[in-house]
């Protein structure tokens, strides 16, 4: 027969107990002011650059100014918080060296419309700052989205230019023409002509394309926090040139960039959630804390 | 007859036709007729008959990748080049149709994926024409599917076809289609996206305060070894440790203490245990896909195509 | 309306559908359900569009139908494939797994799918763990013992110089690398009733080692749940509250 418990009073209640009964909604509202306080208070934190990030870091700067590389734009907005930081510093890096870029997508429908978009904002910074816009078509193209990530690695594999046969794109108010036509891709012969292949994922694309096509071509990935752990093995495997993960890898990224070049980057939204994160996983471990001294004062207190 | 695969652009042969001539029309009518001559004969096929049907065109299809795999490669061929003998002359076939075989899993895959928009559909209606509990909401979903394909489609043939000349990268340019695909993609349905995923912050920090208890000495070094982690990652723990150990070394690099900041700490657990345990379980994962890999395309699964 | 005010209007529609979202917090509720379908209704949606504009209508209705230039004079770009139309019927088939009588037939798309991964498998896992492998296989004996730990190097040419050695500590540290990746093996792939204590032990050792991937696994997966939930709170309060509101930067 089960046990009947009676609720106890606050006043019965022993210190352990009280640890150990903390209401599920004021844990998320400490979660929420956690998260949230410290946006309204950016404070610079240093910061100590990861060897992927800094790998990563290296390997985008040796890539040739104005030459090719693929980006393979697999998140959206539901892993923000990590990717668009992730995409954001890729780009301003690319465009600073006027690198040219052709993007596909292989994971999420929604990731192409999501790429557009960060495109054309930092299009509208760059208009604002008096730089040059990256034009579609001169200075990018877009390869389509890939429902099957295996056969769109495949197919880059055996053969770049059967991979996106029937691609087409066009300048802004132009007609379309196939890809390999546009400055972009027009030298674009197999996959190993392309300066590097860049990942920027919010799942497991990554490994796909490693596992077709890293013995190819330089290869460099931007994966969210879960996929760091995992990642970094085919970094450290040689795989993989360079790492940046999850909010972290934002940081590193975009602090590598400001010392290197600064006032590129918006390392203040950054400073902003690194912070948050800071006060996040504190309550995080006090909350791990309570919770077992909390079971061994109420174990200890039992008969 | 290997051109039926192999269609590098822009060669003519007996499976092309100019766009909208009759050879093109005929073709497409033949195909779809024998695609719906199979589907009929499938309808038909006795049971015993289906397993070795699923079995040969799982083997078939499998087959091209391996023989790509196994077959020699051909190493510097030019353009406008014929192959030297027969077994450089299907490398070359291999690679040429290396990407309209990739294609057909693109196709195949993006039909697939309509299915599961089809019984999101078929479930939601129903619920609505039977009138079953909370149908209020399937009109709420079939509304906003509605809604987000014809702007979806409405944006796309304004961008594409009735107003290309137009540049959309400028904002002054916009007309009501790209306003009402910004609004309801990038508004509301990654705002959303957004918000689905991140809750599950919330349920991570209930779970962490009531379940993450030291019980045993797999989960004392499950936690210890997430503390590092988290701490080593965070700006703060990393600078707190360099300041802690540099009272002890005075700044000197190559001090027997330096090995103790937390970023070592971490980069000894991470060398030594994180990346060859990671590793081993990655390892554990590609046996069972290969093994997984080679009963899929050998059919050598008991169930599958029987019933 | 100018494209600021647009704006302000889509960061209010954005933050009412992300409140609308966050009270299944305190509990389901039918404001949450709304808000649920609303989103599971848009992302497909969504999806039917995208695999028509960015997959299908080039890789399967351009190349069954051909091109033809229509930048002034009519030019034939590309010839169609008619072949390409035998794949709408096979496609169809997928589509029979709602008949029960003739379910079955859904395997036959499903089918070349499979077979076409699984001829991927062999070459792909090639690429994917020789130099995974190779990687594992690091020096356990050191080269250099002059130094127990890896000296600091004070440049570049330095740096190559130090990385040509294995030092004591390395040669450790890879040792017991080698045991996890072994003990964490026969704990993940021999999953026999093990009668040597030799084993029994390796296995043994092989769980708490594994229970150390997991914790880096987890401490990066909270940070990752965290990032997220930050990058909405500054949504709500940064872009929404104090930028559009209050219009401070």
């Amino acid at each position: 027969m089960s046990e009947v418990v009676e609720p106890k009073s606050a006043e019965t209640k022993s210190l352990g107990e009280k640890l150990l009964s903390i209401p599920k909604p004021a844990l998320y509202l400490a979660l929420i002011l956690a998260t949230a306080v410290p946006l309204f208070f950016p404070v610079p934190l240093p910061n100590e650059p990861k060897d992927t990030a800094k790998a990563l870091f290296a390997a985008i700067n040796e890539i040739p100014d104005e030459s090719t590389v693929i980006i393979q734009s697999d998140w959206t907005e539901s892993t923000r918080g990590e990717s668009r930081g992730q995409m954001d510093i890729l780009l301003r890096m690319l465009m600073r060296k006027n690198v040219k870029f052709a993007i596909c997508s292989a994971a999420d429908p929604q990731a192409p419309e999501v790429f557009r978009n960060l495109v054309f904002k930092l299009n509208a910074e760059r208009k604002e700052l008096k730089l040059r816009e990256y034009k579609k078509w001169d200075d990018w193209v877009e390869l389509g989205f890939y429902p099957s990530a295996e056969a769109l690695g495949q197919a880059i594999a055996a053969d770049i230019r059967g991979a996106f046969a029937g691609k087409r794109d066009a300048p802004p108010g132009g007609d379309d023409r196939p890809v390999f036509e546009s400055p972009v891709l027009k030298d674009i012969v197999k996959v190993d002509d392309l300066s590097m292949y860049l990942v920027v994922t919010g799942t497991k694309s990554i490994i796909i394309a490693i596992e077709r096509f890293s013995d190819k071509v330089k290869m460099g990935g931007m994966v969210t926090g879960v996929m760091g752990p995992e990642t970094a093995n085919y970094f450290y495997s040689g795989q993989l040139k360079g790492l940046s993960a999850g909010l972290k890898g934002v940081y590193d990224m975009c602090s590598l960039e400001e010392v290197a070049h600064p006032g590129t980057t918006k390392l203040k939204r950054e400073e902003q959630y690194i912070l948050s994160l800071h006060v996040a996983i504190f309550l995080l471990i006090a909350a791990v804390i309570v919770g077992n001294v909390g079971v061994f004062l109420t174990r200890r207190s039992k008969p | 007859m290997f051109d039926i695969i192999a269609q590098t652009a822009p060669r003519v042969n007996f499976w092309s036709a100019e766009p909208g001539s009759p050879k093109l029309w005929g073709g497409i009518f033949i195909a779809i007729v024998i695609g719906v001559a199979f589907i009929f004969a499938c309808l038909n096929l006795p049971t015993n008959y289906r397993r070795p049907l699923i079995a040969t065109l799982t083997f078939i299809a499998g087959l091209f990748f391996v023989m790509s795999f196994v077959w020699p490669k051909s190493e510097g061929r030019a353009p406008d080049t014929l192959p030297n003998g027969g077994v450089e002359a299907v490398a070359w076939w291999l690679q040429d149709a290396t990407g309209p075989i990739s294609n057909i899993t693109t196709i195949l895959t993006a039909f697939l994926l309509g299915l599961g928009a089809f019984s999101m559909l078929r479930v939601h209606i129903g619920k609505l024409v039977k009138q079953q509990k909370d149908w209020g909401f399937s009109v709420v979903l079939l509304l906003s599917m509605a809604t987000m394909m014809f702007i979806g489609y409405w944006d796309w043939r304004t961008v594409s076809f009735t107003m290309k000349d137009t540049n959309f990268s400028d904002p002054s340019n916009w007309v009501t289609a790209t306003y009402a695909k910004d609004l309801v993609f990038d508004g509301i349905l990654q705002k959303m996206d957004a918000a689905m995923f991140s809750v599950i912050a919330f349920y991570i920090m209930s779970a962490a305060y009531r379940a993450f208890r030291i019980r045993s000495v797999e989960a004392t070094v499950l936690l210890v070894s997430a503390l590092i982690v988290m701490m080593s990652l965070l700006a703060l723990g990393d600078m707190m440790s360099n300041k802690l150990i540099g009272n002890f070394t005075g700044g000197a690099k190559d001090h027997f203490m330096e090995n103790f900041t937390l970023s070592e700490i971490y980069g000894f657990i991470r060398a030594a245990f994180q990346t060859p345990s990671i590793r081993a379980i990655d390892f554990g994962i590609g046996v069972g896909a290969m093994a997984m890999g080679l009963r899929l395309w050998l059919s050598l699964d008991k169930t599958g195509g029987t019933n | 309306m100018s494209y600021e005010d647009f704006q302000k209007i889509k960061i209010f529609c954005g933050v009412i559908a992300t409140i609308g979202l966050y009270t299944v917090l305190y509990k389901e509720n039918k404001f949450y359900r709304f808000f649920e379908h609303m989103f599971l209704g848009l992302a497909g949606g969504w999806m039917l569009v995208t695999l028509w504009t960015e997959s299908l209508k080039e890789a399967w209705w351009d190349a069954m139908m051909g091109r033809v230039s229509d930048a002034g004079t009519p030019v034939v770009e590309s010839n169609g494939n008619y072949i390409w139309a035998l794949l709408l019927p096979i496609g169809i088939m997928g589509y029979f797994v709602v008949s029960k009588k003739h379910a079955w037939m859904s395997r036959v798309p499903i089918g070349i799918i499979i077979g076409l991964w699984s001829g991927q498998q062999f070459s792909a896992w090639l690429k994917k763990y020789g130099p995974q492998l190779q990687a594992s296989m690091s020096p356990i004996a050191p080269t250099n013992v002059e130094s127990f730990f890896r000296p600091v190097p004070t440049d570049a040419a330095d740096l190559v110089e130090i990385a040509k050695f294995t030092y004591p500590s390395q040669a450790i540290v890879n040792l017991v690398a080698l045991i996890t990746l072994l003990s964490v093996l026969s704990y993940f792939l021999f999953s026999i009733d093990f009668k040597s204590k030799a084993m029994l032990g390796m296995t043994k050792l092989g769980r708490y080692l594994l229970m150390i991937g997991f914790g880096a696994i987890f401490g990066s997966t909270v940070m990752m749940r965290f990032s997220l939930l930050i990058d909405r709170m500054y949504f709500i309060f940064i872009e929404f509250v104090k930028q559009t509101l209050f219009g401070l930067t």
